[in-house]
């Protein structure tokens, strides 16, 4: 059965024991942690992993071939599509031929100088003491790590794992070509750095963080989905990212970052709870009812961290209470409207000189009494934790207090900061955690290999929460690049990494790799942002009048109608178009052919995306790889299954141009399976065409082969 | 009468022997027969609670998961005083009272079985959800199945062409716990849309050499890789060959039903989820989830009571008046459950999460009409009498579907388990 853990992203709050009915006597300290079964396991010396650079921003007046210049950041070339990003942090995405000749070979030299990162001898050493400390574990069950992966395995994980497709036919072909001895670390190298990267990080963030088209009832976050993107894209450390989120001002209109915390404005100590596990894989939602004797938080440490949140406030309740006046005294606007605008404008995270944290009406502790203020203490995990330099916040004014907060929890000493990314981060790319479940690492000493933990915390902090870095050694050990174990059962013991697991792929890595056979790579070039469409809706701070809102208003109507279509067939959206840059995705079959993080966030329920696990972004994690009958029935006969027997989708074009047809069959394994096919399957295959099948039904049945969906 | 659970009645290692013994032709957590041949899963034991009140009158079992939270005071179980919230208390022919925000229920309360003396522990959505879904509490490294899975265990298939277990509005979840994937409950995300899909691609010739093609060419991946989720996607297409040839497929089309009917329902996704269940209860499915969300009302909640639980309301009471109109009502259990209450003090227009407290609802398959058990106390804080677990909620629910309950059964990792984690049923709710 499929182990636990890939499940625990549904059940982000799982307990690992029952809460006792609340004890109304305080509880005393904190109980301690059951120590694991001692397991012998040998220290392994590891090197000090070098930090890298403080990345330097390359900002460079550029000029196209028409003379007209901008000042921008240069974040990435791939191909000939060059990335930058301008200074309100919007990014752009575009040929190279457009640039000038000089500002042409300006981008190449760009790109061949080391944009940050690590120098590859670090990379070396730190990925060799993940192998080391990996077999020490290992050694010490009586375990061996796998034999190492072919390279036709490697090549489909590495592009699932780095760009979240499966490689073309023509690229799968290029690489296992390639004879040179470092074609898997070249080949990591240019994954990394290509628009793919971004793409698939997108998807893993969106589903950790809740990336919702809509938020409450009817409030639009494009901005906060446009903001991740242009942070993904401009590779911003993961400590950054989130001091912007936590410590965001303003209105969601105008700050996308503010979308984080107000998509629970509504339940502001939920999503205290809800970030405490995200960014520190702390288990706290039971502490925010009663004690909780077998785990170690107690009511009132949840309500002292909540109380770093107390002072901001995330509804404009004047402003809502004038927009609803305003609503009512002219009898030409439709009210639901105008208050939808008002929602919307009323959004917004500000932060008062009080904080107005309270202990409930219930509390039942003798260390306060109900009503009483909170004063905002912050957690620790072991005694002395408190003398880390993160710990030096200052508590004294309301109004600094989530600043302060997000210094404490982004801090490269905070005690659990680093260690919760880096756990997560492996558990995307090996398909369990070091410590598993990912949404309690509480105690570090019950992970499955706590050194191994603690090195992958210090390659985070070397790396500066560069999660590219970071993923650039893990996929470079030799440990990554074994041959896959099948899914492991949890219940008899943890996993000691042998290799990576066997996994289905996920639901838009699926559907990235079918829109990719479907037109070719250059669907990475379609960037759907919506986030520009809001501003109309924008009412100037301290000026609503009848006018402001009635013009906003016939705005926000003129948009609305040209999505209406948005709920019927699934992936279609005439309105969607118009959020397109650069190129727009064709539809084909009532679907739009887009990548899964370039489509509606998420997907319309029925959309082949939700079918085969895609998560509905109202928890953290939701997404899930679980087989069931409508994935097979839209597999086999759907939308998707006409796209696979269209002869002009590109995996089937690209097979026609081969001249024979044992080397048409070999171009379609490419393009679906990323290997060439055995003597036997060849066979096959070349006797079902002579029997009346033709290119497309062998690609149609590639693609419903069990092999299709997992990667191992 | 208090029932002892019947983990106490095999309580001696005489008992347990013997038990076992009895027990032992079951295949512990593997199917003797495959599942298709539609017969049970193994020569089952005569149920040791077979002969309670209640037991197997319900051939089918529509779950309907109100999710978020349901206020137990704000619909079956109101209040008077500080607690009461905005709803008045409606006095129902059956002689207790219910919220004035379901009117329709409150017509055909006479049929209804209330529950107000559910308890549990936790107050967070996840888990508690997971705990009324399942019978058991969420743990780090074992899924659980969900009742239909059970069901087609003990009893086998329900229908020769239609899946045993179907959920609507929800995923699947892993549905099947550690059964195979032929127990998993097949997800209808939206009822409108049914379950599209079933024709072929091109013509049955081209579709039978295809079915052939890939047939041989997944042998490889299938034999090479044992790994327990390649079998299970092994299984979903077997169960899709066999599905897309059934004739019953109908069964999952609301379109097909009179206008005015849809209409009494209700247009929102809940109401056609219950339409759907009824349906698919007619044409031999034994378990349907249907999920409603929207329950979580810490603020707002009297406008959502009268959106969400004018919904419900509508939705519920036309399925109830449905399935007995058509004669289904005495043979389908339709279980109301919520994975915990709200708090009787109402503040910031609405209510926190309450476990300690909360109602459920019971109608039809052999369940008392007009009924109350249990009672919470004056506020609506603890259970003042007949406290009902999540165990024996589904144990009751198990026995009025005719499933045997003290019957231990092995998963795959060797872990023993009962259906409601060892809880007797509340027999009491039985006619």
């Amino acid at each position: 059965m499929t182990p636990r853990a890939s499940h625990l992203g549904i059940f982000t709050l799982a307990l690992a024991a029952a809460c006792l009915a609340a004890a109304p006597k305080k509880k005393a300290a904190k109980a301690p942690a059951k120590a694991p079964a001692a397991v012998s396991v040998p220290a392994v010396a590891t090197a000090p992993v070098r930090a890298v650079e403080d990345r330097p921003q390359i900002w460079h007046l550029w000029t196209d071939v028409e003379g007209r210049k901008v000042e921008a950041m240069f974040c990435g070339l791939s191909g000939d599509i060059v990335s930058l990003q301008t200074k309100d942090g919007r990014n752009y995405r575009f040929n190279t031929s457009i640039l000038s000749p000089e500002d042409r070979e300006f981008a190449k030299a760009c790109a061949g100088k080391q944009i940050g990162g690590f120098s590859r001898s670090v990379v070396a050493a730190a990925a060799a003491d993940i192998d080391r400390l990996v077999e020490a574990r290992l050694n010490a069950a009586g375990q061996k790590l796998n034999a190492p992966a072919t390279d036709e395995e490697f090549l489909r994980r590495i592009y699932v794992d780095a760009v979240g497709r499966t490689p073309t036919a023509e690229e799968a072909a290029a690489f296992l070509g390639d004879a040179a001895a470092d074609r898997r670390e070249r080949l990591i190298d240019r994954l990394l750095q290509s628009p793919g990267y971004s793409l698939q990080m997108y998807n893993w963030m969106a589903d950790l963080l809740r990336a919702k088209d809509i938020i409450g009832k009817r409030i639009p976050a494009f901005t906060f989905e446009d903001w991740l993107k242009a942070r993904i894209t401009a590779n911003a450390t993961w400590d950054v990212m989130v001091r912007e989120m936590i410590s965001a001002d303003g209105r969601i209109l105008d700050n996308g970052a503010a979308g984080f915390l107000l998509f629970d404005a509504d339940m502001p100590l939920d999503g205290v709870s809800n970030l405490i596990t995200t960014f520190l894989g702390s288990n706290m939602s039971c502490a925010q009812c009663h004690d909780h004797p077998l785990a170690d938080w107690s009511q009132r440490q949840f309500f002292e961290m909540a109380a770093f949140l107390g002072a901001a406030d995330m509804k404009n309740e004047s402003m809502l209470a004038e927009v609803k006046k305003l609503s009512r005294a002219d009898s030409g606007l439709n009210r639901n409207f105008v208050r939808l605008i008002g929602e919307i404008n009323a959004l917004r995270i500000a932060d008062s000189g009080q904080n107005k944290l309270t202990f409930p009406k219930d509390y039942k502790y003798d260390d306060a009494k109900p009503g009483d203020p909170v004063k905002p203490a912050l957690i620790e995990w072991d005694a002395g934790d408190a003398k880390r330099s993160a710990y030096s916040v200052s508590t004294k004014s309301p109004v600094q207090l989530r600043d302060e907060f997000a210094r404490w929890l982004t801090s490269p000493e905070n005690p659990r900061f680093a260690s919760n990314i880096a756990n997560r981060v492996w558990r995307k790319t090996f398909g369990i955690a070091v410590k598993e479940p990912v949404d309690d690492i509480d105690d570090l000493s019950a992970a499955s290999s706590p050194q191994l933990l603690a090195h992958l915390t210090q390659v985070m902090r070397a790396a500066r929460f560069d999660l590219r870095e970071f993923q650039r050694v893990i996929f470079n050990s030799r440990t990554y690049q074994s041959a896959a174990s099948p899914a492991p059962d949890l219940s008899k013991g943890p996993y000691l990494f042998n290799g990576p697991i066997v996994r289905r792929l996920t639901a838009e890595q699926v559907w990235d790799s079918l829109v990719v056979a479907a037109v070719g790579p250059s669907a990475d070039n379609i960037l759907l942002r919506r986030g520009e469409d809001l501003k109309p809706l924008a009412l100037p701070e301290g000026k609503i009048t009848v006018a402001l809102v009635k013009d906003a208003a016939t705005k926000m109507q003129g948009m609305r109608s040209t999505k209406k279509s948005s709920k019927t067939a699934a992936g279609t959206d005439a309105g969607l178009a118009n959020g397109y840059e650069g190129e727009k995705p064709q539809s084909r079959n009532g679907l739009l052919l887009a990548r899964a993080s370039e489509l509606p966030q998420p997907a319309p329920e029925t959309h082949f995306l939700r079918v085969f696990g895609q998560g509905d972004r109202l928890l953290s994690n939701s997404s899930t790889v679980d087989g069931s009958v409508p994935q097979v029935l839209q597999l086999m006969n759907g939308p998707v299954a006409r796209l696979l027997t269209d002869p002009k989708s590109h995996a089937v074009q690209t097979a026609a141009k081969e001249k024979t047809s044992a080397k048409q069959v070999r171009s379609l394994y490419l393009a679906f399976l990323s290997r060439n096919p055995t003597a036997a399957e060849a066979a096959s295959a070349q006797k079902a065409l002579e029997g009346g099948l033709g290119l497309t039904d062998v690609a149609w049945t590639l693609a419903n082969t069990r092999e299709f969906l997992f990667i191992r | 009468m208090s029932l002892h659970t019947f983990a106490d009645q095999l309580r001696t290692p005489e008992d347990r022997r013997a038990f076992l013994e009895k027990a032992a032709t079951m295949a512990f957590g593997l199917t003797v027969l495959p599942a298709f041949a539609g017969a049970a899963e193994s020569a089952a034991p005569k149920a040791p609670n077979a002969a309670l009140p209640g037991f197997g009158k319900a051939k089918n079992v529509i779950f309907l998961e109100l999710q978020g939270g349901m206020s137990h005071i704000d619909t079956f179980d109101p209040k008077t005083g500080a607690s009461k919230g905005p709803g008045d208390a409606v006095s129902t022919k059956a002689g207790f009272q219910i919220t004035s925000f379901l009117p329709n229920t409150a017509k055909i309360s006479d049929k209804i079985c209330v529950i107000r003396s559910m308890t549990a522990k936790v107050g967070v959505h996840a888990s508690a959800q997971y705990l009324m879904r399942t019978g058991f509490e969420q743990r780090g490294v074992i899924q659980h199945p969900n009742f239909g899975a059970w069901a087609q265990h003990f009893l086998g298939r329900s229908s020769q062409t239609l899946p045993a277990n179907v959920c609507v509005n929800r995923p699947s979840n892993q549905g099947n716990g550690w059964f195979p994937a032929s127990h998993a409950p097949l997800p209808i995300l939206d009822p409108a849309t049914g379950l599209p899909n079933t024709s072929g691609v091109g013509d049955a010739s081209a579709q039978q050499k295809r079915a052939t093609l890939l047939s041989e060419l997944d042998r490889g991946f299938g034999a090479a890789v044992a790994d327990s989720n390649v079998k299970a996607y092994n299984d979903f297409y077997a169960s899709t060959f066999e599905l897309m040839r059934s004739r019953d497929l109908k069964a999952f089309d609301i379109a097909s039903e009179p206008k005015a009917v849809r209409a009494k329902y209700g247009a929102d996704k809940f109401a056609q989820g219950c339409l759907l269940a009824r349906r698919l209860v007619e044409h031999g499915v034994r378990f349907v989830e249907v999920r409603s969300g929207g329950w979580d009302m810490h603020a707002t909640l009297e406008d959502r009571m009268e959106d969400v639980g004018a919904e419900f309301d509508a939705a519920f009471a036309a399925l109830v008046e449905d399935l007995e109109s058509k004669g289904l009502l005495d043979t389908t259990l339709v279980a109301v459950s919520t994975e915990f209450g709200r708090k009787p003090n109402f503040e910031g227009g609405g209510r926190g999460h309450h476990p300690l407290a909360f109602s459920t609802v019971l109608v039809g398959g052999g369940v008392k009409r007009g009924y109350v058990h249990g009672a919470s106390d004056a506020k609506g804080y603890d259970v003042a009498k007949d406290p009902v677990t999540a165990g024996a909620f589904h144990a009751t629910v198990a026995h009025a579907a005719g499933l045997p309950l003290g019957v231990e059964i092995m998963t795959p990792s060797g872990r023993p388990m009962m259906i409601g984690n060892k809880a007797a049923p509340v027999t009491a709710v039985f006619a």
